[in-house]
This record gives structure tokens, C-alpha cells and sequence, in this order.
């Protein structure tokens, strides 16, 4: 028996050794290969052996293994044999996004239409990746959108923006769920697109989107907003309520009253541990060096210290909007 | 809580304290309500103009633009110059616009000037609604880039130069890689001091975009590099990491933002500890003196390299 598991430069001659002797396991150890041609050839030669391959690969996709699954999964979407269709559709709620993602490609290659109604709700997916995955597929299937709502979701998946735009109100459900997007890119469409709509029923989520942790969103839903009709006084309110870092300057007092420097670092000051590594040592040789010490002369330093974190924390500008 | 039997009954007081309330919803229709109120409320409003809090600040001057009193213009035009807090600084230029009352358009145009781009926004857009029109070329410069309306400060080629470089201080990295593209397309000389600005610009991408601009400006590309080389470094000092590894060991590494510094640091502290209680301080400091300044020295030169290769 030729064993292929993790060799490079395997060669087709190999594959169809194992092929000849239905070595089903020896052909998924294959299918790792770096070599994309080779993985085809794999996957057509599993294809090749019916359903036994079959069950064999779908008990493959059970293990908790990220990569395998992926690799599994691009098998099987070449395959194209329908029976893995509700494993993977239940790999639609993996909790990988990567995995979700090809699990909706590999959908939209098998061309099973049980799979429509699981992808509809994948264009929800937080994760642009699997939304674009499950447009593609879904136009693979051949859906065409119930309602206008559903039609915005497919285009939101496919990030066509321009098409959004021209749907009106019903793209504020599509749009107003992307504005929690990873990406501040994404979230900065969303919103300009939100803008063009010139919908008043953007306006709730523009609100929102004011408050966004990043300030090229904030600053297009300025924008934005005003095209919705939002009077401009408003704005500043829904502005102000952003992400802001700003630090207590009780705790960074506190902190190095009792632990000297770690109120510095819980200002985000690079030395402040290594003020408190130093005070420790300091102080350990002090009482080395003097026998007997009494800690309360180092009280007014620590004192001193305290004030100090205080006073900066309270002096720190403000982050610009 | 019902705002609207409270506006019934002009409870100034309440409708005032509610605009601290915790809710933001409670907030904004507290000060919706006042704004309906008309001059009643102007006085007590204009006496918590100053409140510490800012959501409280933002609902008062929210109230005063809809009362719109001539009374509270010189009040707004104050919070304008002078407060700290960029939103409410925001919602007065806002503010004054609504109440459209001319004494504010000299401050709103000295505000299209302002660092803060929310702020220079609101001001143009007050201006608009006073029905202002720029008296010099150099005001409609300003009001363009506060609008952000970059293709009509293209069209107004040269004269926009000085406002655009004067600009280039707004603290949003993409703004100033806009102006400086503009620059270039303008390719008026942008000589001398804007120049440096831009080639010194602690972003790479403006710093970029300033050498492509220069080319279009006229400026020979032989001097580029010098202009460039000038630029402020946020590096870490070599010397600095040095000496602070001669004294603590590991902290020149943590200097440098190695993240393994500290370890470093902590192990060298505890070897010093044990080599003092074993030969006393004279002869540790002797063992150790050495070893810390030939790991200065390393850390100098490999502050350098690493400075050098980030270019």
C-alpha cells in the first residue's frame, strides 16, 4: 500500500492505486495536499467510489478540526453529491465563520434547493464573508427574492450598494444589520448607503451609528443623517454619546498609592510596571540593607505618586470626536 | 415620567433637571419640550449654560436654538469660543444658525477655521442658514473645506492654497491626505513652509501623498529627501534605551516595546538580589556593572537598526 498522507509531490498514478483499492481513508489523508490540482483529482477519485466515500467524508466533517473541515468541505463541493446537504447545512451555524463560509459556497456547488431557506437566513450572518458566500450561492439556486426586504439582503450580501440604494425603505433592514460589521469599511457603506436611501425610517439606526466606535463612521453619518432629514441640531447629542477613553482618575490614584507605578500602566504608560518592578526591588533592598525599616517613611513617595496619577488622569485632553 | 403634562404645566425647574436624567431618550424630549416653551425658559436655561455635565450643556443650547431669544446669542457665541468640549462647541455653531441672528456670523467665520471638523461643519452650515455669502475669496475657501465640498475647492484653484495648508493641522489623517492631493492638483508653488508640513507629517500616507504633490508644484525632487528626513520620529531614543538598560536591565528592551523586556527586568533584579546577599553590594554592583554596559551597548545598536529599517 502507497501511503500518501502528508507527502508532497504526490502523482496521479498514486491516486489511482488507491482508488483501485477503494482506500477511502488514504484518499482523505490525500486530499491535504498543498497542491490544488491534486485535491481535485482526489476529490473526483472519492467521488468515483459512491456512497461508502460519501459517508466516509460526511463522518469526517463530525471532528472538531477546523482546517480538516475546510478541506472536507471544498471535496465536497466538488463532488457534488446531494447527500451531504443537511450536515452542511448544519455547519451553516458553526461557530467558525470560515467554516460557515464554505459550508454556504459548497451549498450553492451541490445545487440542492433544501438548501434556499438555510442561506436566505445566512444573508444575516454577522460576518461579510458568509453573507457574500450565501449570495452567491442562493443565485447559484436559482432564488429569486420573496419581497423587495429579501431582494436588499441579497444585494447587501453581494455589497452592491448602488442596487440597494434604489430599493428605498426596504433596505433599511439589510443595511441596519450590517452596521455592527467587523470592518469599519463595511459599517461606513452601510451607512452612506443608509443616507442615500433619503429615508426618514433610516433615522433610528443613524442614531445609533453616531455613537460608532469609529470616527470615519461617525463622521459619514453626519452626512448621511442629514440626507434622512435629521435635523442637524440633533446630531452633536447622538455624537457625544461615542466610545470614550477616558480613564478615572480615582482609580489610577488609588492604584499607585497602594502599588506604585500600576497606576501609570493602567494609564496606558509603558513604564509604569516597570516603576512598580523597581519600587519592589527598591524597597526589598532598602530593608536588606537596613535591617530594620519602617515602611511609613516610604508613605508621602507613595503619596506623592497618588497625586501625581490623579492629576494627569484629570489633565488629559479629551479624545476628538 | 410625563414630559408632556410637565410642559403643560411650564415646569421650567423639571423639565431642566430632567435634561440630566439617565435615559437619553428622557434627555433629548426634555429638551424638546423646553425648546417649545418659548421665552419662559430662555432665562433659567441660560443659567445652567455652564452645567459640568456635557449632555446637559447639549440639551440646554439644543432648547435655546429652538426658542431662538436674541437674548442668548452673545451667551452662544461664548460657548462657541471657549468651551472644551468639541460636540458642544458643535451644537452651539448649530444653534446660532437656527436662531439667525447676524452678531454671530463673525465668530461662526472665525469657527470655520477650528481644528475640529464637526465644529468647522456646523459653523458653515449656521452661516448658510444666516444667509451669509463669503466676502473674501479666502472666507469661501474656509467654508468649502469646512463643508468638506473638496470639488468646489478645486475649482477655486489658487486662492484656495493658503486655507488649505493652513488646514493641513486637522488631526484626521485622511483629511489631510484629501488637502494635500488638492494641493497638488491646484499646483500652485506650494512652497516653503506648507511643503514642509506636508513632507514632515507624522503619516505615512500624507507624507505619500506630499512627495507626489510636490512633483506637481514644482518643486525639484532632489530636495525631497533632506524635507522628508526632517520629519518629527516618534521612535524610541537609542540612548535612551541604552542607558535605561545599564541602570535597569530590561527596561531599555521594554523601551524598545519588546514584550519580553519585562522579563528580563524581573529576572535581573532577582539575580542582583541573590549575587547581594551572597557578596554584599560592592562586589555584586563590581559582577554586574560590566554586564549591563556591554547589553547597553547591544541595545544602542539595535535601536539604531531597527530605526533605521522603519525608515
Amino acid at each position: 500500500m502507497v501511503d500518501l498522507s502528508a507527502k508532497a509531490g504526490q502523482k496521479s498514478t498514486d491516486i489511482e492505486k488507491l482508488t483501485a483499492a477503494k482506500d477511502i481513508p488514504g484518499l482523505i489523508k490525500a486530499l491535504h495536499s498543498d497542491d490544488m490540482k491534486m485535491q481535485t483529482e482526489v476529490a473526483k477519485a472519492l467521488g468515483s467510489l459512491g456512497p461508502a466515500a460519501m459517508d466516509a467524508l460526511i463522518l469526517e466533517l463530525k471532528k472538531k478540526d477546523k482546517d480538516h473541515n475546510l478541506v472536507i468541505i471544498k471535496a465536497l463541493s466538488e463532488i457534488r453529491d446531494p447527500k451531504p446537504v443537511p450536515v452542511l447545512i448544519g455547519m451553516l451555524k458553526d461557530e467558525n465563520s470560515e467554516v460557515r463560509w464554505g459550508a454556504a459556497i459548497a451549498l450553492g456547488e451541490i445545487g440542492d434547493i433544501q438548501a434556499i431557506e438555510p442561506l436566505v437566513t445566512c444573508l444575516r450572518d454577522h460576518d461579510k464573508y458568509v453573507r457574500y458566500g450565501s449570495a452567491y450561492s442562493l443565485e447559484m439556486l436559482g432564488w429569486k427574492p420573496q419581497n423587495e426586504e429579501e431582494r436588499a439582503f441579497l444585494l447587501v450580501g453581494k455589497q452592491e450598494w448602488e442596487a440597494v440604494e434604489l430599493l428605498g425603505d426596504s433596505a433599511v433592514p439589510a443595511l441596519t444589520n450590517i452596521l455592527h460589521d467587523r470592518h469599519s469599511i463595511v459599517r461606513i457603506k452601510a451607512v452612506e448607503t443608509l443616507g442615500e436611501l433619503k429615508s426618514p425610517s433610516a433615522i433610528p439606526v443613524l442614531m445609533q451609528s453616531l455613537a460608532d466606535e469609529d470616527s470615519e463612521v461617525r463622521w459619514k453619518t453626519v452626512l448621511a443623517s442629514e440626507k434622512s432629514g435629521i435635523k442637524l441640531m440633533h446630531l452633536p447629542r447622538g455624537l457625544s454619546r461615542r466610545p470614550k477613553k477616558k480613564k478615572n482618575p480615582w482609580i489610577a490614584g488609588f492604584l499607585n498609592f497602594i502599588l506604585p507605578g500600576l497606576g501609570y500602566a493602567y494609564l496606558a504608560k509603558w513604564w509604569g510596571v516597570m516603576i512598580y518592578e523597581i519600587d519592589i526591588f527598591v524597597t526589598i533592598w532598602l530593608w536588606q540593607y537596613w535591617g530594620e525599616f519602617s515602611f511609613e517613611a516610604l508613605l508621602p513617595i507613595y503619596f506623592v505618586l497618588a497625586v501625581h496619577a490623579y492629576y494627569i488622569t484629570v489633565k488629559m485632553p479629551e479624545d476628538p470626536p | 415620567m410625563d414630559i408632556e403634562a410637565m410642559k403643560n404645566a411650564q415646569d421650567v425647574r423639571g423639565l431642566i433637571k430632567l435634561l440630566d436624567h439617565e435615559k437619553y431618550d428622557v434627555q433629548w424630549r426634555a429638551a424638546d419640550a423646553l425648546g417649545s416653551m418659548g421665552e419662559i425658559a430662555c432665562d433659567p436655561l441660560l443659567k445652567v449654560l455652564t452645567f459640568p455635565k456635557i449632555h446637559v450643556r447639549i440639551g440646554v443650547i439644543e432648547a435655546l436654538g429652538a426658542i431662538a431669544s436674541p437674548k442668548s446669542v452673545e451667551p452662544l457665541i461664548n460657548t462657541l469660543m471657549t468651551d472644551k468640549n468639541h460636540e458642544v462647541r458643535w451644537v452651539a455653531a448649530v444653534a446660532l444658525g437656527e436662531i439667525g441672528d447676524k452678531r454671530a456670523i463673525p465668530p461662526l467665520v472665525a469657527s470655520l477655521r477650528e481644528e475640529d471638523r464637526y465644529v468647522r461643519y456646523g459653523s458653515a452650515r449656521a452661516l448658510e442658514q444666516i444667509g451669509w455669502s463669503a466676502e473674501t475669496e479666502e472666507d469661501l475657501a474656509y467654508y468649502h473645506i469646512a463643508l468638506e465640498d473638496w470639488d468646489a475647492i478645486k475649482k477655486m484653484g489658487k486662492s484656495a492654497t493658503t486655507p488649505l495648508t493652513e488646514m493641513l493641522r486637522d488631526e484626521h489623517p485622511p483629511i489631510r491626505e484629501r488637502i494635500v492631493r488638492i494641493l497638488g492638483s491646484i499646483g500652485d508653488g506650494v512652497g516653503g513652509r506648507s511643503c514642509e508640513r506636508i513632507l514632515r507629517d507624522p503619516d505615512e500616507n500624507v507624507r505619500w501623498c506630499g512627495v507626489l504633490s510636490s512633483q506637481k508644484c514644482g518643486i525639484p525632487p532632489r530636495e525631497l529627501p533632506l524635507e522628508l528626513s526632517k520629519r518629527v520620529r516618534t521612535g524610541p531614543s537609542a540612548i535612551g534605551a541604552a542607558l535605561l538598560n545599564l541602570i535597569f536591565l530590561g527596561c531599555g528592551y521594554d523601551y524598545l516595546g519588546k514584550w519580553w523586556g519585562l522579563i528580563i527586568l524581573e529576572i535581573f533584579l532577582l539575580l542582583f538580589l541573590i549575587s547581594q546577599l551572597l557578596v554584599g553590594i560592592k562586589v555584586s554592583v563590581m559582577i554586574w556593572a560590566p554586564i549591563t554596559a556591554v547589553f547597553a551597548a547591544q541595545t544602542y545598536f539595535m535601536a539604531k537598526r531597527e530605526a533605521a529599517l522603519a525608515g
